[in-house]
């Protein structure tokens, strides 16, 4: 665990509003929430309750209605895009569900495409530390066309913890895979937690991969309903099952 | 971020294919023109007739000086059109100055053999200069004498001893056309028949086959008064040449004094003319090209950004700034144009090897000029390709804004639902530009006019492309009935894809607009220039006669024409040019000189205010485009200067229509007396009975080479000469149209491919292949029809107020063939370049398709 107290990210009042058909749309209604360093925080929530909306937002690649988000000391509503890009390359990691990475490029190119769009000398060491972690280094001269799926999200993570990031966000990262891969993705992105002091914020819907993490926030409408630590996979299915039958009465 | 464009460019180079091949027919075309440009600029005569000369005297253009805005001065000079002139008392005074060996004026005299073939006329004295040498006999003692050059004289020449010769197409003298000395020769000079004595034979090594007349009655003989083509100067052994030069030119004033390796400047050629063309035709094409290459490689660049949004926003979301991106972009172009021009630039010298040959074949180049080998044309064409196409990523680069890094994330890639307001903002503004420059004043002349209407063109189009998400949107919103009752359930997903694929779809209709456009316009554009030509000329000529010559026809000749009963007028035309400043620039302007004396009864210029019946020594008439462009009102006093660069000051008296069929400028003939290159007239316009015809055609006889014409046949004649001269307009103009067309065609073929997820998810969702074909013909009916028609009303207003402004027609004549040309060409492009992509596509199964990344 990291000796600092200040969260690695912290959003307030968070709101986003989308207009459809002209009728304005609250995607998130005011979410307040910060993520602990060395941490691994699941968030999930039934479609359209602002889940992915609150990674966008929280890691720099939208920007919100109102409220501010901070990534470490950094507050970011008032970077420009290209300040926000290299605080991006810099300091947050992405791993998404899919199409993670530039099929022209190499697996060590794909790696170290953010150190050298930043033009960062890598730190090799860093590196071989990271293929091997995540059990690469047979295929760094391959293209990703021809990998595994679960091989594909492993060069993705590698890619993410590159520059040691702060955080890293992961957008349904087992959405496409089977489930014994998922699995190998979900015990490595735990061990990056335990082992490196990594912090990682993922989106899911499933109760599975989140029960890898430390602490469940599940969404509804736009606002957090519930902030479970450690609950396992029975009681998160429960509360997403009791929050789907709510819903539909409501209705 | 070279390295990086290289790597996504390995990858995937289909997504480059389009630009590549937009910019390497680019590259073909500009370096066909730059060749043209090149070999034009690169064209320095070598000294033939003043090859002996150490100096020459001579004025072979004129400059015009004006203030720029910031104070500068700027100077324009252009090659004077008839050629310039030095006083005649200049010889004198530089025979007195030391080191100078010998002086001889240099005249031009029009010359023909009785067959009509011209030779160089010459005073004896300027032999020296080339040099001629006598061979055989004596120089030219008194008037009746010549000496001629020993070169072969095509046609032979008239010995005058068979009587009646002229009209029997005379006998060669001597063996194989061969003149003897003491033999006599008939020649036409100064527009009148004379028999000579042949004194002497010269040898030399001129441009063509020479008489030498004695000085004194070349003197006689010379078209200008006063005045000498060119004064040359051969200096003494061991003279510095610098230092007499400086000293003639002290002596010589305004004029130029040219040293041995400029003093082929002096000489009059076909060679300079053809010089001069193909700087023009290169110069304006090659402009031209480069716009609509900027426009096209856009367009694709612009296709292919957005087929990768998938992989730009991953490397948004990842690390990239919108800056890197955007010179990613501009990289991957920069390296396109480079393969561009390795392929385009070859091929654009085997092009203008191939030109070059066309050119010669039609006269428009003299045999033997000599092309450059495009070294330069080729590194230049290079340039400008990589430009473009950095330029053209540039622009497409724009668009990189609107890529969030967020679309990395979700599922699909949607089309942000609506465009910004900027561009709906600069459409407006490129719509309301290219309607006001409809109506603005356009330019005379073919090339001007080919401008003009170009870069209408270029802004409506500009338009189009810019408004053509809501162009499309509404067009899916109105045809969406039409489509569902023609094509049934194919109608109703067409339909429903045009609407929300309307920005998609943008570079699909801006490039068949581009394609109707620019065949509807430009391309019929020459049609009504010639056209109104030879209309103007024929409703123009009231005179039912005219006596032409390639010779040339003397004072005598009108006279002895008015002298014929029933001869009700007669009018003497000569063709010349004058030289006027338009915005510090001197431009030659085609002109006519005709005694205004009975004009009434011959020529009908369709004047619009003014009078002809003004027309005397200080003033002129002047056609109505001219006056435009010029900026000329009726009674005021313009600045022109002569053929040979005299100054005229004229006030206007008249402005006239016909200024395609007879010139833009028309002079009184006192007021050019002495300032053309023959003194001569090229025609005599007659209004007489048909009684008279016999009388006129024994003065015709009279003169070699001389014909009583109908005329009919003056304007048929008129016709011919502008279908020479359109040929290479027609040339270019159809490798014009002809690159918008394959920049069409590329544009559909990439976008049709790049649908290959779609229409698998379509199939897999249970519409038969047929059904996806049927929607596909019944998207491309709806595309199509709404480019032919905005392409369609460009084309037409572009026309119309090219047309409009040149003729005073405000319905421009299109040829029936040609519109169903364009209509029928566009139909089997749009539909040949996206329905076989498509087919292809239809024939690998769906779950092929449906994992492929977009």
């Amino acid at each position: 665990m990291s000796v600092h107290t200040e969260p690695a990210v912290r959003v307030t009042g968070l709101t986003r509003t989308y207009h459809a058909d002209g009728e304005p749309v609250h995607a998130l209604a005011g979410v307040d929430a910060s993520f602990q360093r060395g941490t691994f925080t699941a968030i999930m929530g039934p479609s359209g309750s602002g889940k992915s909306t609150l990674l966008q937002a929280a890691a720099g690649l939208d920007r919100p209605t109102d409220g501010s988000v901070w990534i470490g000391g950094t507050e970011l509503s008032r970077l420009s895009e290209t300040k926000l890009t290299e605080l991006r390359r810099g300091r947050i990691g992405f791993v998404f569900q899919a199409f993670n990475l530039i099929g022209a490029l190499t697996v060590e190119e794909n790696i170290l495409l953010p150190l050298r769009l930043a033009g960062a000398r890598p730190d090799r060491a860093w590196i071989t530390q990271v293929v091997d972690r995540v059990g690469l280094g047979q295929r760094l001269r391959h293209r990703p066309s021809a990998l595994s799926g679960g091989q594909q999200q492993r060069v993705a993570i590698a890619r993410a913890l590159a520059s040691r990031p702060e955080v890293i966000f992961c957008d349904e990262p087992t959405g496409a895979l089977d489930t014994n891969t998922a699995a190998e993705v979900l015990t490595l992105l735990r061990a990056i937690v335990d082992e490196h002091g990594q912090t990682v914020v993922m989106v899911t819907h499933d109760p599975v991969a989140a029960s890898y993490a430390d602490r469940v926030m599940v969404l509804a409408d736009g606002r957090i309903v519930h902030d479970m630590p450690q609950p396992g996979a029975d009681r998160i299915a429960e509360h997403l099952a009791t929050l789907g039958r709510s819903r539909a009465v409501t209705r | 971020m070279i390295s990086l464009a290289t790597r996504m460019l390995r990858h995937r180079p289909g997504s480059s294919v389009a630009t590549l091949l937009a910019l390497a027919l680019g590259a073909l075309i500009l370096t066909a023109m730059g060749v043209l440009v090149e070999s034009g600029l690169r064209y320095h005569p070598a000294p033939v007739r003043y090859a002996a000369a150490d100096l020459v005297v001579a004025r072979p253009d004129t400059t015009f000086t004006s203030r720029e805005f910031d104070g500068e001065i700027y100077r324009s000079t252009v090659a004077l059109p008839e050629g310039g002139t030095v006083p005649a008392g200049l010889a004198g005074r530089i025979r007195g100055i030391e080191g100078v060996a010998t002086v001889a004026v240099d005249e031009n005299i029009a010359v023909h053999t009785g067959a009509g073939t011209p030779l160089s006329g010459r005073g004896w004295a300027s032999a020296v200069l080339t040099p001629y040498e006598l061979v055989d006999g004596r120089a030219p003692a008194n008037d009746d004498d010549v000496v001629l050059s020993t070169d072969p004289v095509p046609g032979g020449l008239d010995s005058g001893v068979a009587p009646g010769g002229a009209a029997s197409g005379g006998v060669s003298t001597g063996e194989a056309g061969r003149a003897r000395v003491g033999e006599q020769v008939r020649l036409v000079v100064g527009g009148v028949l004379r028999t000579y004595r042949i004194s002497g034979l010269a040898r030399g090594n001129g441009n063509a086959a020479a008489v030498f007349f004695s000085d004194a009655h070349a003197a006689a003989l010379a078209p200008h008064r006063g005045a000498v083509s060119a004064v040359g100067v051969i200096a003494a052994p061991g003279t510095d040449l610098g230092r007499l030069a400086d000293q003639v030119g002290q002596v010589a004033g305004d004029t130029a004094v040219l040293r041995r390796a400029d003093s082929g400047l002096a000489e009059r050629s076909a060679d300079g003319a053809a010089a001069g063309l193909l700087i023009q035709v290169g110069a304006s094409f090659g402009g031209y090209v480069i716009l609509l290459i900027v426009f096209v490689v856009a367009a694709t660049i612009g296709l292919s950004v957005r087929h990768r949004r998938r992989d730009l926003a991953l490397v948004r979301a990842v690390a990239a700034t919108p800056g890197q991106v955007r010179r990613m972009i501009m990289a991957e172009s920069a390296l396109v144009s480079v393969f561009a021009s390795a392929i385009g630039v070859p091929a654009g010298l085997a092009a203008a090897g191939w030109l070059t040959g066309e050119l010669t074949s039609r006269g428009f180049v003299p045999e033997g000029f000599p092309m450059a080998p495009g070294v330069i044309a080729a590194a230049g064409a290079t340039g400008v390709i990589l430009v473009s196409a950095v330029l053209a990523g540039l622009l497409a680069a724009r668009r990189i804004s609107g890529i969030k890094p967020a679309e990395a994330l979700g599922e699909a890639a949607i089309e942000p639902v609506s465009a910004g307001r900027v561009r709906w903002i600069s459409g407006l503004v490129a719509l309301t530009a290219a309607g006001s420059s409809a109506f603005a004043a356009v330019a005379a002349g073919g090339q001007t006019a080919l401008g003009a209407a170009l870069g209408m063109l270029y802004l409506f189009v500009l338009a189009v492309a810019l408004l053509a998400p809501w162009i499309n949107a509404a067009a899916a919103r109105l045809l969406a009935p039409l489509l569902r009752a023609a094509f049934g359930t194919s109608g109703y997903l067409a339909a429903a894809n045009l609407r929300a694929n309307a920005r998609g779809a943008a570079s699909v209709l801006t490039s068949l607009v581009l394609a109707v456009g620019f065949g509807g316009s430009v391309w019929f554009l020459q049609n009504n220039l010639e056209r109104q030509a030879v209309a103007q000329s024929r409703s123009g000529l009231i005179a039912t006669r005219a006596l032409v010559t390639g010779a040339g026809l003397s004072d005598s000749v009108v006279a002895e024409v008015r002298a014929v009963p029933g001869v009700r007028a007669a009018t003497p035309v000569r063709n010349t040019s004058v030289v006027a400043s338009v915005m510090g620039d001197g431009e030659v302007i085609g002109a006519r000189a005709v005694d205004p004396a009975g004009i009434d009864a011959t020529l009908d210029l369709g004047v619009t205010s003014g009078s002809l019946a003004d027309l005397r020594d200080g003033t002129a008439a002047v056609s109505r485009t001219q006056a435009s462009t010029f900026g000329w009102d009726l009674g005021e006093k313009v600045a022109l200067r002569l053929g040979d660069g005299t100054p005229a000051d004229v006030r206007v008296v008249a402005i006239y229509e016909h200024g395609l069929g007879f010139g833009d400028v028309v002079l009184p003939r006192s007021a050019v007396i002495g300032h053309t290159a023959t003194n001569l007239d090229d025609q005599i316009l007659i209004s007489a009975p048909a009684s008279a015809d016999v009388a006129l055609r024994e003065i015709a006889a009279a003169h070699p080479g001389a014909a009583l014409v109908d005329t009919g046949t003056v304007t048929g004649g008129l016709a011919k000469d502008l279908a020479l001269s359109a040929w290479l307009n027609r040339l270019l103009i159809a490798v014009m149209v002809g690159y918008t067309v394959v920049a069409a065609a590329n544009t559909m073929v990439m976008a049709a491919l790049a649908r290959r997820r779609e229409l698998a998810v379509l199939r897999l969702t249970g519409v038969t292949r047929r059904q996806v074909k049927r929607m596909i013909n019944a998207e491309q009916a709806g595309l199509l029809g709404v480019a032919v028609l905005l392409g369609g009303t460009i084309a037409a207003l572009t026309l119309s107020s090219v047309v409009r402004a040149l003729t005073g027609n405000l319905v421009p004549y299109v040829p029936p063939l040609g519109v169903a040309t364009v209509l029928g060409g566009t139909a089997v492009l749009a539909l040949a370049t996206t329905i076989l992509p498509i087919a292809r596509l239809l024939r690998v199964p769906p779950v092929e398709h449906i994992g492929v990344r977009e």
